[in-house]
Parts: structure tokens; C-alpha cells; sequence
């Protein structure tokens, strides 16, 4: 059921046409296998796993009674002694047990502050372990950030981190940005996430919080989310002329054909180019005198 | 008595030949460039530093400019973003020039079979001797510097032109 619903990603990525394309026949062992779970930490998806783990509890404690009252009816028949009604298995307890933090209804005064200012905007609010997650809308964000930052109950001052994740499997959310706040005033951190789609470009957080400058080109680089109304969107890490985006899931760890390329030889004469740009400007004449 | 006695001349004068001269003289001061690229640098650093004490082969000597520099030690990760800068500081250096690829990543890309790393620096520049090790001790580079030193010893002016010469005919 569950795999029916989750749009199944394609067995080999799009390569770019071009000289440079990864030969995948060659090394099978580099073929790329695309997650099929979309392991994004979630109260709703968890309510909804507890509420199916106890249904289908429920449909086998339901399953071996009506096999018990079949096979009591056989024996009845056939005049043998009764079997052994089944006795339902209770969960097992143990406090020594390390509990694994699942996400909690939204206890917190900054969360709840939260949900009550934005109303309809917040998609979904929840504690996990002591963290404090808020995912928002999606076209609200600069709006939330800027709450975050100005109102004097929330007072987030700092923009901690800035990070992306590509999740292929959920095609209409395939990726999320996730904002890590901190307030140093206050002592508390606070993290916004928004759900994207591919293509969709959200607005820029460098309005709010300068710091993300670098912080969104380095996801533009490695994970081809642009953002709107940013001062500098270019790449930050990978050379300027690189092509496809590192971090994506569909990404061959080889790259697509980028270690082909021979640095022994002068790629399309363009370091002559720059000496002859350079010597231009200094006026020096570094070509070769013609013999007439 | 049978044992020759060196002759006024002799124990005045060594006579030798002017390519030995040369390449005795590069071989005790090869200046590298200061250039590093990841943790091997520590290591290089280590080396020039007072305990391992570079200077007594004569290379302690790290020019800030590739324009005063014979060697260029590739201590590190080359990345391909790296790389055309690594390309421009090698054409810069004046010849004679030599390159030691220090460390596993620079002689083969070492553990980042990945797309961003350079699978070794001889894809960019030509290397005379690599260094294993990650990163190689000190004691690694200074072996792997007088192997350089030999290779400098024993090469001659016709070795090194040798392509050029075949190239005018």
C-alpha cells in the first residue's frame, strides 16, 4: 500500500549529453540506488505509523480469534478436546530500555507562540527530544523568519545554520530547507524547515539574517535550490563551469565526467587567453614576431 | 714507496665537470614554494620547522612566490578547483623546477575516490617523486627529498632538453 503511494524515482539518473558522460556499464558497482523512504522526522507521519502499527495489531488479534473459533468448531466436530484459546501478546516493558525520542505535541512557550501568531501558515509544530521544530509554509518563510527575529517573546538573533535535504522518493517535497535559529539573549535554538519542490525557489533569508549569504549559495551548489532576491547566487564551492548539483541523491559519486578532464594540456587554449589578456593590459606583446 | 703523492696542482685545485657544478649546486638549494593544501602541509611545516630542520638539505628556504622557487610540494588534496591554479603557480616557477606529490591524495587521490578530487596530481603537472603515507612523517619527505636530490645529481642539461633537441631535429 505504502509503496503504491510513493511515486517510484527513476533507475538511472539523466545524465548531460555531452563529451563527459559517466559510463555506468563499465563499473556496475557504481550504479546509483535511490532511497525509497523519506526518513524526514515528522508528528504527523508518526501519529499516522502508531495509528496503523495498532490496526494491524487489532486485524491479527481479530485474525487468531477467528482461527481459534474455526478450529474449536473442527475439534467439536471431530469430537477431540478443545484447543488452547490464544492469549494476546502484551507489548513488553522495560525501563532499562533505551527510549528512542519520538515527536511530541508541542509543549513549549516559544512553539506555542508560534502556532498561535501564524495560525494557518504553520504546517506542522512538534518536539522531538528536546528540539524544537516548526515547518512552515512554504511562501510564508521570510515572513516567519522575520517574526522569529523581531518579536520580543521569540527574540531569535542568530541564524545557526542553513541546510538542505533531497529526499527523491517524495516527488512533490523532494527537498527541504531547514533554518536552525539561536537566541543568544534567550538560550534557546528553534528550527524551521520548509517542504519544496523541485523548481520552486523560496525567498531569500539574507534580508533577516545576513549570514545566510553563504549559506544559500552553498545549498544553490550542492543541491540546485535557488533562491529569490539574493544578492549573489552563484556557486561557492565547485568551480563555476560545473555541471549537475553534488549533494542530489541521483548524483553519481564519480561526478558526470568532471575527472576526465586533462589538466596536462591547455584546455581550449584558455590559459593562453588570460596571458595574452594580462600581457594586453600590462602592454607587453608576447606574440610571436611573423617572419615576413 | 708506490703511493702517489698529489701534485701542487692537485691539492689546490678539484677538477670536475661543469654539469656536476651545476647540479651539485641545485640539488643543495632547492627552494619550494610555500604551497599546501591540506593536512600534509602540517607535516611539511613540521619538516621545515627546527626538530627535522629542512635547512641542512639546504631546501628550508619556502619562497612566498613560485617565481623565486625550484620545487613545489604538493602536500594535500588537489580538488579540480585547485587544479588550474596549481597548473598557473607551476608555469610560473623558472625551470629547472621539480614537483614532489606528498601524500597518498596527491599521488593518487588517496581516500576521496570522488567527483571533486583530482586522482593525482600528475593528471595536472609532472611529479618527479612521489611520497606515500597520510600523511607521510617528516622523516618520509626528507627521504623522499634526497631521493629528488639524487635524481637532481644524476641528471644532465642533454636529459632535460632531451625532448626539445628531438623536437628542432
Amino acid at each position: 500500500m505504502a509503496d503504491e503511494t510513493l511515486p517510484q524515482p527513476p533507475e538511472t539518473p539523466e545524465a548531460p549529453a555531452g563529451p563527459y558522460v559517466y559510463d555506468y556499464a563499465a563499473s556496475p558497482q557504481r550504479q546509483i540506488v535511490l532511497p525509497k523512504t523519506v526518513p524526514l522526522p515528522s508528528l504527523k507521519t508518526y501519529q499516522a505509523e502508531v495509528k496503523a502499527a495498532a490496526a494491524a495489531d487489532e486485524a491479527k488479534w481479530a485474525k487468531q480469534l477467528a482461527d481459534f473459533e474455526v478450529a474449536k468448531a473442527k475439534a467439536e466436530a471431530e469430537g477431540k478436546d478443545a484447543p488452547k484459546p490464544p492469549v494476546r501478546a502484551v507489548p513488553r516493558k522495560d525501563d532499562n530500555d533505551l527510549k528512542t525520542p519520538w515527536p511530541q505535541e508541542p509543549k513549549d512557550a516559544d512553539l506555542l507562540h508560534l502556532q498561535e501568531v501564524l495560525g494557518s501558515k504553520v504546517e506542522e509544530i512538534f518536539e522531538q527530544a528536546g528540539e524544537l521544530t516548526c515547518q512552515v509554509s512554504k511562501d510564508a518563510i521570510l515572513e516567519v523568519l522575520q517574526l522569529c527575529r523581531q518579536d520580543a517573546k521569540l527574540n531569535y538573533e542568530m541564524l545557526a545554520d542553513q541546510s538542505a535535504t533531497h529526499y527523491p522518493a517524495a516527488k512533490e517535497f523532494a527537498f527541504s530547507v531547514v533554518y536552525h535559529l539561536t537566541s543568544i539573549s534567550r538560550r534557546k535554538r528553534l528550527r524551521l524547515r520548509i517542504l519544496v519542490p523541485e523548481g520552486f525557489i523560496p525567498e531569500s533569508a539574507c534580508a533577516v539574517y545576513p549570514s545566510a549569504n553563504w549559506m544559500e549559495r552553498e545549498i544553490y551548489d550542492m543541491l540546485g535550490i535557488r533562491f529569490a532576491n539574493h544578492p549573489d547566487m552563484t556557486r561557492i564551492l565547485c568551480p563555476e563551469d560545473w555541471e549537475g548539483y553534488p549533494l542530489r541523491k541521483d548524483y553519481p559519486v564519480v561526478g558526470w565526467g568532471q575527472r576526465d578532464i586533462s589538466f596536462r594540456e591547455d584546455r581550449g587554449g584558455r590559459l593562453e587567453l588570460i596571458a595574452m589578456q594580462k600581457a594586453g593590459q600590462l602592454g607587453i606583446n608576447l606574440k610571436q614576431p611573423k617572419a615576413e | 714507496m708506490g703511493i702517489m703523492q698529489p701534485s701542487a696542482f692537485e691539492q689546490i685545485l678539484i677538477t670536475t665537470k661543469v654539469e656536476k657544478v651545476m647540479n651539485w649546486s641545485r640539488a643543495t638549494s632547492v627552494w619550494p614554494v610555500t604551497f599546501g593544501l591540506a593536512c600534509c602541509a602540517i607535516e611539511m611545516m613540521a619538516a621545515g620547522a627546527s626538530r627535522f630542520d629542512f635547512d641542512r638539505f639546504g631546501a628550508g628556504i619556502f619562497r612566498a612566490t613560485p617565481r623565486q622557487a625550484d620545487l613545489m610540494i604538493i602536500a594535500g588534496t588537489v580538488t579540480y578547483k585547485m587544479a588550474p591554479t596549481i597548473k598557473i603557480l607551476y608555469d610560473q616557477m623558472p625551470e629547472p623546477k621539480w614537483v614532489i606529490a606528498m601524500g597518498s591524495c596527491a599521488t593518487a587521490g588517496g581516500p576521496f575516490d570522488s567527483y571533486h578530487t583530482v586522482q593525482g596530481v600528475d593528471k595536472v603537472i609532472p611529479v618527479d617523486v612521489f611520497i606515500p603515507g597520510c600523511p607521510p612523517r617528516p622523516e618520509s619527505l626528507i627521504y623522499g627529498f634526497m631521493k629528488l636530490q639524487d635524481k637532481i645529481m644524476t641528471s644532465s642539461l642533454a636529459d632535460r632538453y632531451k625532448d626539445i633537441f628531438e623536437e628542432v631535429g
